[in-house]
């Protein structure tokens, strides 16, 4: 094969992977002014694209960690903006693994994701619950684990071969 | 900096309904715009309220909990509420939160408006 | 962590990107720059002058600092003001750069002569960034620290 040849062959196999079956990590950190986790958001992302996961468990991954996020600025690190959020992701074995932590200001591993809208409408000090609810839907697993420096640390794992679920059609008849 | 407004709010008015638009981010800093175009529409008396969203790659569930706000007033006030325009995964998400019980989700706002104005 | 790079001032908030030095994962740091740089006002052309100017940064890095090792990392920290965004690239410097590379000035026909098509790397960054500055950490490697301007329109 001519040395053209093997460049193209090379950018075919390498276009969107660039992981081996050797784990790496990346991590990401920011100050605790939101706004800021939109930037996470997209970085993280990447790697999951790069990771191979497709646009709508993408989506899912962005909205998951987005509320990790903010739950990390707005209750672990009570908006201190010289304390950071830390995120860390691992990708092993066909499942990314992300681990939000926060310096663990106020704690609030403890708490379970709310039921529904109609049981609470939620204020605009507390949505923790909703955003733990979201987070529950859209991962395959997640957990609080615990950290020795007594910060909050919230781990969110996604598997590439789960099959989503069908969305049902718009709800656009009269 | 512009990491935290990015959302622009216009109001128009179509066949009798009221459509607000959603252009961007709807996240805790949306508050504010979100609240004063529905109380200006309101207060032009507007029946049917359409939220229309746009290029929305980031709405949370601080944004979700102000869409909430919206639907308490709107059921205190008897208006009819819809929306329109947002992708697959917030119309999924939209159903997840429970916000489908209270307003219509329409894939465009053509749709929503011809229902909406049919049903008047 | 992150709090206290020496460039940055007091009131500065920084975002901090670790990546490991393999081939690659530059696209993350674009990816990641160019979201914060979006966000700031940067337009479209500004954002791919940054783009490519941080994958050669970061590809230095990966190629030359840390020798490929992928145990090691790669630190790239986003500063944004008011009117600049600053990228610091840092690697744990196996082969610390020396000043001729830096101060290279390659001519196109004579790399064409030689046969070779590298090098373009930092004198991309210094002609698409309007500052960058090369030194060397502390405790062994190297940083290159780039300022990319916000043109108020």
């Amino acid at each position: 094969m001519g040395a053209i040849g093997y460049a193209w062959l090379f950018i075919l196999n390498n276009r969107n992977m660039i992981m081996s079956t050797r784990e790496y990590t990346i991590e990401v950190s920011f100050p605790s002014v939101l706004g800021y986790e939109k930037v996470a958001r997209d970085a993280v992302a990447s790697f999951a694209l790069r990771c191979g996961f497709d646009a709508s468990r993408l989506e899912d991954l962005k909205t998951a960690l987005g509320e990790a996020c903010i739950n990390a600025i707005e209750h672990g690190n009570q908006r201190h903006a010289d304390l950071y959020v830390m995120v860390c992701c691992v990708y092993n074995a066909q499942q990314l693994t992300i681990e939000v932590c926060d310096h663990g200001v106020k704690p609030y591993s403890g708490e379970r994701p709310m039921a529904d809208i109609t049981s609470k409408v939620c204020g605009q000090t507390s949505c923790r619950g909703m955003g733990l609810l979201l987070i529950s839907q859209l991962v395959d697993e997640y957990g609080f684990v615990q950290k020795t420096n007594g910060g909050n640390c919230l781990r969110l794992s996604f598997h590439q071969l789960r099959r989503d679920e069908v969305l049902s059609p718009c709800s656009t008849s009269a | 900096m512009m990491l935290e407004d990015e959302l622009s709010v216009a109001i128009r008015e179509r066949s009798g309904v009221a459509i607000i638009d959603l252009i961007g981010d709807v996240t805790t800093f949306a508050e504010e715009k979100i609240n004063s175009a529905y109380t200006q529409v309101t207060e032009k008396g507007a029946k049917y309220i359409l939220l229309n969203f746009r290029q929305n790659d980031y709405i949370n569930s601080a944004g979700i909990a102000i869409l909430i706000g919206i639907v308490t007033e709107v059921n205190r006030l008897q208006q009819q509420l819809a929306i329109s325009g947002l992708s697959p995964h917030f119309q999924k998400i939209f159903r997840m939160v429970g916000l489908s019980q209270y307003a219509t989700i329409y894939e465009t706002e053509d749709e929503a408006v011809a229902q909406m104005t049919a049903a008047a | 962590m992150t709090g206290s790079d020496g460039v940055a001032g007091s009131d500065d908030r920084m975002i901090e990107l670790r990546l490991p030095s393999r081939l690659g994962y530059e696209k993350v740091a674009m990816d990641m720059a160019a979201s914060l740089a979006r966000r700031m006002g940067f337009g479209a052309d500004r954002i791919e002058a940054l783009r490519t100017a941080l994958a050669e940064a970061v590809t230095n890095a990966i190629e030359h600092g840390n020798a490929h090792d992928a145990e090691m990392k790669v630190t790239v920290l986003l500063t944004p003001r008011p009117d600049e965004l600053i990228v610091s690239v840092a690697d744990q410097g196996r082969r610390p750069l020396e000043t001729s590379q830096t101060e290279l000035q390659p001519q196109i026909d004579q790399t064409i002569a030689r046969g070779e098509a590298g090098g373009w790397g930092i004198w991309l960054m210094k002609e698409l960034m309007d500052e960058v500055e090369f030194s060397s950490v502390p405790n062994g490697g190297n940083r290159v620290r780039m300022v990319i301007y916000l043109e108020q329109p």
